[in-house]
């Protein structure tokens, strides 16, 4: 923590960045700061409450983020891919900001959580990870903490739904997305979810039908999905901030095993390594066309 | 004078069987399979919870759907035929409504009838009956006492309802709330049990008036002074945009109007929530956006609920349920900022006159 404080009193006295955006304990839980000043970065933390990837205040639709100046951002292993993933898709480039890695033992589900990382409260997200290490920054702090505990809870629930038919899984997946009210949080809170004017706000032609009904959330859903395969760094960021609680990161597992399986690719934190959804290989499987 | 009468819980399970039984439709605080605590429409008072979490989403979806059809249209070669959506208003009532989502829909019934009459929301109001239960103060998110409100408020509920030993005290407060009363007569004792009521409001009241006591009069006074204070600039960096907590806000009204065709000859107009914490909700047709950053949208819903809804209806856009704060991913707390807002005085310091954030 001390090394974290040290280090952005360091950045920012130098000059070398704006501000610092990282942890900080808020009223109910932990919550992004914004520190500039020496005082603002004595509040930095860093432990498993600290759910929310940050990385996502580096887009470029933030502009009252953009209007601070360079930035700093504090990054586990899943923020340091999305980070990663900006520059891969030339939206931002490496010089415009300041990684500051922090080695990763899995965090928690809930920000507001005050329960240690076992089993029962980690993160879906967390086991299994192979990013606990982000290579892609320019600080990397603290000692490396244990592995997380366990299994995705996210693997076991695919594989039910794989064992589902195809009308079960559809039943399933219609109930879910029933409940949909096309607030769009998971579009705004997403890392990926970067381009300044999203299909589904296109009006003349409408392609993506805006009302919350059966066909405007398929439509919606799907076009998401598709959106982010190869591309969504499984933060699980859009589930946490859906108001009516729909198990979207089963839908970008799915997709990036998908993508994994066919493409031989995984999102990872290496941002020179070309992602499937702008490339052309001879070799990959055309089935589909033919 | 409301009449004060006291209800068993028995008599409340036989009340909304009778209901059921009669065709209408029963709203309550009920789980969803993910467990999550919404009102929805149960079969039986045992899925409803009456008191507990505060729903995750409010009462206002029964009168302003996410989304509702307001027509269908017909075109040919210059011709249109336009068939008005056929709405039913089936009666319902509402029983374990929390105070402040009742308090809710009567504050926005103001906007509603205002240059237009929005008769697809008073056809749903008219129908409805809304039985509330008072509860035990919330959570640490909760603030409706600082908004003129209480945990056991009476403001848009027909009946309320105070828990009491083996019941309910009773307060028949509308027309709709004696209609109730007169059609399951058998139900209900007359008397109330007003003192024992009482422990339980008391205790309520002091729990969420430990969260937060600003006083809303300053709070406008700051924002009808401060549009270019400093404080603007950076009030949203956390916030993300994405308007979740409109949608689950019981008070923010705001739709979009479609046309959405089902062909080059027919199609269907509907209305959908909309909020003015999405970049798109002021862009122009040009391409300029007045409010082109995040801060002057959070600013734009703070003057709102704040400022300009009390200055032209004459009430606060706000019941302090809580639900944006429960609900942000970015942590932005508005019982936090409300807090900061009350404290500030009135009027912008003068080097900030300059630019806008
Ligand atoms: S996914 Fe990996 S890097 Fe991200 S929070 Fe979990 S363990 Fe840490
Ligand atoms: S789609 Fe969801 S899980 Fe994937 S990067 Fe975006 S917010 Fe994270
Ligand atoms: S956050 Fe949830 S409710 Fe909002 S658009 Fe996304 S899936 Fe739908
Ligand atoms: S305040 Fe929170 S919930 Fe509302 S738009 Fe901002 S990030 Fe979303
Ligand atoms: S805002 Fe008040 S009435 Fe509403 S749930 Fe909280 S304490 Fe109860």
């Amino acid at each position: 923590m001390q090394e974290l404080r040290e280090l952005a009193k360091k950045l920012l006295a130098e000059g070398a960045v704006k501000v610092v955006v990282g942890y900080a304990e808020g009223r109910q839980g932990v919550r992004p700061i914004f520190a500039a000043t020496p005082e603002d970065a004595d509040k930095l933390i860093f432990d498993p409450r600290c759910v929310q990837n940050l990385a996502t205040y580096l887009s470029p639709r933030r502009a009252h983020v953009a209007a601070l100046g360079k930035l700093a951002v504090v990054v586990k292993g899943c923020d340091a891919m999305a980070a990663a993933g900006m520059i891969r898709e030339a939206q931002r480039k490496r010089d415009d900001f300041v990684l500051i890695g922090v080695r990763c033992g899995g965090v928690l589900a809930d920000p507001r959580a005050s329960a240690a990382v076992t089993e029962a409260t980690v993160a879906a997200r967390c086991p299994g990870c192979e990013v606990r290490e982000p290579k892609i920054v320019d600080h990397l702090l603290g000692p490396l903490p244990p592995a997380p505990p366990g299994a995705s809870a996210l693997d076991a629930r695919i594989a039910e739904l794989d064992a589902m038919t195809p009308e079960e899984r559809f039943a399933f997946w219609t109930s879910e997305l029933a409940k949909c009210v096309r607030c769009n949080a998971c579009r705004e809170i997403c890392p990926m979810c970067f381009c300044v004017r999203c299909v589904c706000d296109k009006s003349q032609p409408q392609w993506i039908e805006s009302s919350p009904h059966a066909r405007g959330n398929l439509a919606w859903h799907m076009t998401r999905a598709l959106h982010q395969a190869g591309r969504c760094v499984g933060c699980g960021e859009c589930e946490r901030a859906c108001p009516v609680g729909i198990p979207l990161s089963l839908l970008n597992r799915k997709v990036a095993r998908v993508v994994a399986e066919r493409f031989d690719y995984v999102v990872s934190d290496d941002p020179e390594k070309p992602a499937p959804i702008g490339t052309y290989r001879l070799e990959d499987d055309q089935e589909f066309i033919r | 004078m409301t009449r004060q009468m006291f209800i068993s819980e028995s008599a409340l399970k036989s009340l909304a069987e009778e209901l059921v039984k009669a065709g209408t439709r029963l709203v309550g605080p009920a789980r969803e399979r993910n467990g999550d605590l919404v009102y929805r429409e149960a079969s039986d008072l045992g899925e409803i919870e009456l008191g507990g979490d505060p729903p995750t989403r409010s009462l206002k979806e029964f009168f302003l759907p996410p989304t509702e059809v307001l027509l269908t249209y017909r075109q040919k070669q210059g011709d249109v035929e336009v068939t008005p959506a056929p709405h039913v208003f089936a009666p319902l009532v509402v029983i374990g409504a929390r105070p402040c989502d009742a308090a809710a829909v009567a504050a926005v019934d103001k906007v509603m009838d205002w240059d237009y009459h929005d008769e697809l929301w008073f056809g749903r109001r008219l129908a409805t009956t809304i039985v509330s239960v008072a509860c035990g103060g919330g959570d640490a998110s909760c603030f409706c006492t600082a908004v003129g409100l209480a945990p056991d408020s009476a403001k848009g509920s027909d009946v309320l309802l105070v828990p009491v030993e083996g019941g309910f005290h009773a307060e028949i407060l509308t027309e709709k709330g004696e209609a109730l009363v007169k059609a399951h007569a058998a139900r209900f004792t007359e008397g109330g049990k007003a003192e024992a009521a009482k422990a339980y409001r008391d205790a309520a009241r002091g729990k969420v008036q430990a969260n937060l006591s600003a006083d809303p009069a300053k709070i406008r006074a700051f924002l009808e002074a401060g549009f270019d204070h400093p404080i603007w600039k950076g009030i949203a960096l956390r916030c993300h945009g994405c308007g979740a907590c409109a949608f689950v806000c019981p008070t923010c009204h705001c739709f979009d109007i479609v046309d959405e065709p089902d062909s080059i000859e027919r199609g269907t107009r509907r209305r959908n929530w909309d909020t003015c914490q999405a970049a798109k909700f002021t862009l122009h047709g040009s391409g300029h956006n007045p409010r082109n950053e995040q801060n002057c949208r959070i600013r734009q819903r703070m003057m709102h609920k704040f400022a300009i809804y009390p200055a032209r209806f004459g009430e606060i856009l706000c019941t302090g349920c809580g639900r944006c704060i429960r609900v942000c991913p970015g942590g932005m707390d508005l019982l936090e900022t409300l807090d900061k807002l009350g404290r500030l005085p009135a009027g912008a310091p003068a080097e900030a006159k300059r630019g806008a954030p």
